[in-house]
């Protein structure tokens, strides 16, 4: 077990940096997630750590080890891939013994963890079987298996639930997340999907366009998101973002309403490097009237999605789509007037011009 | 409660007879006829006396079959014999050289073009299929010329060199394909379980590979056995001779031996047929796998 720190880490294509001066510290038995869409440079960061593809410039230690110029077979870590990559040919017993057999353990030593490895995950009776001839969920635990055969300092997994049907994936989250618990490891994982980032994970670091945009725990990164692309990323539905201008202790729609802030919101709208803002706020703290009231702000229904406990519906205001959680027995019809309130303890205020939360002054 | 018969209720349908699938039989029995008879012939002629092979009305089936011409030719002691057995090894010797060699060189070639990304390299992966895209023969005179400014003349060195250079295109387009079939993720999985690149080579991707490399062996074991014209050309020696040039020459001098040739013919194509149905479910799953899909 050990911690892994990533310095300044750069890799590029030619003029394309896929991670650019990317660093944080996973602490020893933490379970770290990188997220972000596609092509954000999150895999790029993991086989960067697994050293299967050389850095363009900064450090990786693991342990107290700089293992920048190490092969990947040196770097005492395991990993876990999204196609799980068992070897075809290899009967799941020979899968398991694999790693073992190439650190040259003694025959018996292997049989006895490839056994012990097999009966932690459940498989003993899967052991001769070829991969192709198990399920889904099943050669899943089978690459979990070669992973944690061997005891080694960092896990890394690569997507590893994405190729499961919905179902099993939520069953085998919590047994990942449980077998993090039960084992103190370091793991360091990687997903498109915030939701498994934000349950599994002890912190999580958001990252886009191969720059690490916000490294915090899953709790502080949905309270405060740095900048409107992590607002927008974590939370399901997405946080809603309103254009708007800051005036002295209000911000002003050009369609003519304008919404009065706290004197802590105005002092940080007016930090703004311009008066353009960009209000911020989760479906869960805004309040439907059917009436003007104060505080609110009018807009225009759009959709109702009623998904049995909660309702969702999005309002059209000042041309953004807001994201609204309601009662269900709130009845609402397409192209409805109405009014949203706003709770002044948790709207977020973006600078429009450079994306950044603004603080107060 | 009456049951009734399923069958009994269903309407007689008049069978349509279905003309483009006779005539796709039709049509794959005169190939079948059109490949298996010239074989049959040579079979039936090969254990006739040369007396009943020049009849006329030819015997179709032979009265008084013998196997004696197979006797002849496999026999150390005689002079046919000794002839047709060297050339035979001969044949086998260069045949299996190219083979090996062809595998040695193809397997890291292809890996390369499938794996690593270095300057020049699709130029070079078509450079390697331009001596597909010319006749044979083309070559001819240049590679006599090249063989003999290397003073190879005259040796089997020659045919190796030369038929090495007509099977690695294909090898290595088959076997590329191969390797781009086999997913990156499992070597990668391999180097982090301990393995070295070379290793990870060796153990994961080629087992992997192994229907293709057996593909790519039977198209240069066969491809060298059954080449005619550089043998012809590079050698001059009687000795060294392989089995197509072999057979011609050695026959023609006894004015057409026909069951004698017919013999010989079957026995050249023996190992060719062996090692196809032998090693057939292989060959089929290379072409499928390796070169279709990508």
């Amino acid at each position: 077990m050990a911690e892994v720190v990533l310095s300044h880490v750069m890799k590029s294509y030619g003029s394309l940096y896929a991670v650019n001066d990317v660093s944080f510290t996973v602490e020893h038995g933490e379970f770290v997630a990188l997220v972000g869409p596609s092509g954000c440079g999150k895999t790029t960061t993991l086989n960067l750590i697994a050293g299967l593809i050389p850095m363009s410039g900064g450090d990786i230690a693991i342990g107290d080890r700089i293992v920048n110029d190490l092969d990947p077979k040196d770097r005492d870590i395991a990993m876990v891939f999204q196609n799980y990559a068992l070897y075809p040919n290899k009967t799941v017993y020979k899968n398991l013994a694999f790693p073992l057999q190439m650190r040259k353990l003694p025959a018996a030593e292997i049989d006895l963890k490839v056994r012990k490895a097999a009966e932690v995950l459940d498989m003993v009776h899967l052991l001769e079987r070829k991969p192709r001839e198990l399920s889904g969920g099943q050669q899943q635990r089978v690459a979990l298996g070669r992973a944690l055969v061997r005891d080694p300092a960092v896990f890394l997994m690569d997507e590893p639930l994405s190729n499961l049907d919905a179902k099993l994936r939520v069953q085998m989250r919590s047994e990942l997340k449980r077998f993090h618990h039960n084992l103190n490891a370091t793991v360091v994982y990687v997903t498109h999907d915030q939701l498994e980032a934000v349950t599994m994970a002890d912190k999580m670091a958001v990252m886009n366009g191969g720059v690490l945009q916000q490294y915090d725990s899953p709790a502080n990164v949905f309270a405060n998101p740095v900048n409107t692309f992590v607002a927008s990323f974590i939370g399901s539905p997405a946080m809603s973002l309103i254009p708007l201008e800051a005036a002295g202790n209000a911000l002003i729609s050009p369609e003519g309403w304008e919404l009065p802030l706290s004197a802590m919101n105005a002092r940080k709208a007016a930090a703004s490097t311009t008066n353009k803002v960009i209000l911020g706020a989760r479906h869960s703290t805004l309040t439907l009237h059917k009436a003007p009231s104060p505080g609110s702000v009018p807009g225009k229904v759009y959709t109702v999605e009623p998904t049995g406990d909660v309702t969702f519906a999005q309002i059209f205001i000042n041309g953004a789509l807001v994201n609204i959680s309601l009662d269900p027995t709130v009845a609402l019809a397409p192209d409805e007037h109405v009014w949203v309130e706003f709770d002044q303890e948790r709207l977020h205020l973006f600078d429009a011009e450079t994306t950044m939360a603004l603080a107060a002054s | 409660m009456t049951v009734i018969s399923a069958t009994a209720i269903r309407p007689k349908v008049k069978r349509k007879i279905d003309w483009w699938r006779w005539a796709g039989r039709g049509f794959l029995t005169f190939l079948l006829l059109f490949t298996v008879l010239p074989m049959a012939w040579m079979i039936l002629t090969s254990v006739k006396s040369q007396f009943a092979a020049m009849q006329y009305p030819p015997q179709w089936w032979p009265s008084e079959p013998t196997l004696n011409n197979y006797f002849k030719l496999l026999d150390p002691r005689g002079r046919i014999g000794q002839d047709f057995l060297r050339y035979f090894w001969n044949s086998f010797y260069v045949s299996v050289l190219t083979t090996i060699l062809g595998v040695v060189v193809a397997v890291p070639a292809a890996y390369a073009f499938s794996r690593f990304r270095f300057p020049g390299r699709n130029f070079m992966f078509f450079a390697v299929l331009v001596r597909n895209m010319f006749p044979a023969v083309v070559f001819l005179m240049p590679l006599f010329l090249l063989m003999r400014w290397m003073g190879l003349v005259n040796t089997h060195g020659s045919l190796i060199l030369t038929y090495l250079t007509f099977g690695l295109p294909l090898s290595i387009w088959l076997l590329k394909g191969f390797y781009d079939n086999i997913p990156i993720q499992l070597e990668q999985a391999a180097r982090i379980d301990g393995a070295t690149r070379f290793q990870a080579f060796i153990y994961i991707v080629m087992p992997l590979s192994t229907p293709g490399i057996i593909a790519t062996s039977i198209f240069s074991f066969i491809g060298a056995w059954n080449e005619y014209v550089y043998a012809y050309t590079f050698l001059s020696r009687d000795s060294q001779m392989t089995l197509p040039v072999g057979i011609q020459r050695f026959f023609t001098e006894f004015a057409t031996d026909w069951p004698g040739l017919m013999a010989a013919t079957f026995l050249m194509s023996v190992p060719v047929v062996v090692m196809f149905l032998v090693l057939q479910k292989y060959f089929v799953r290379a072409l499928t796998e390796g070169a279709v899909k990508h």
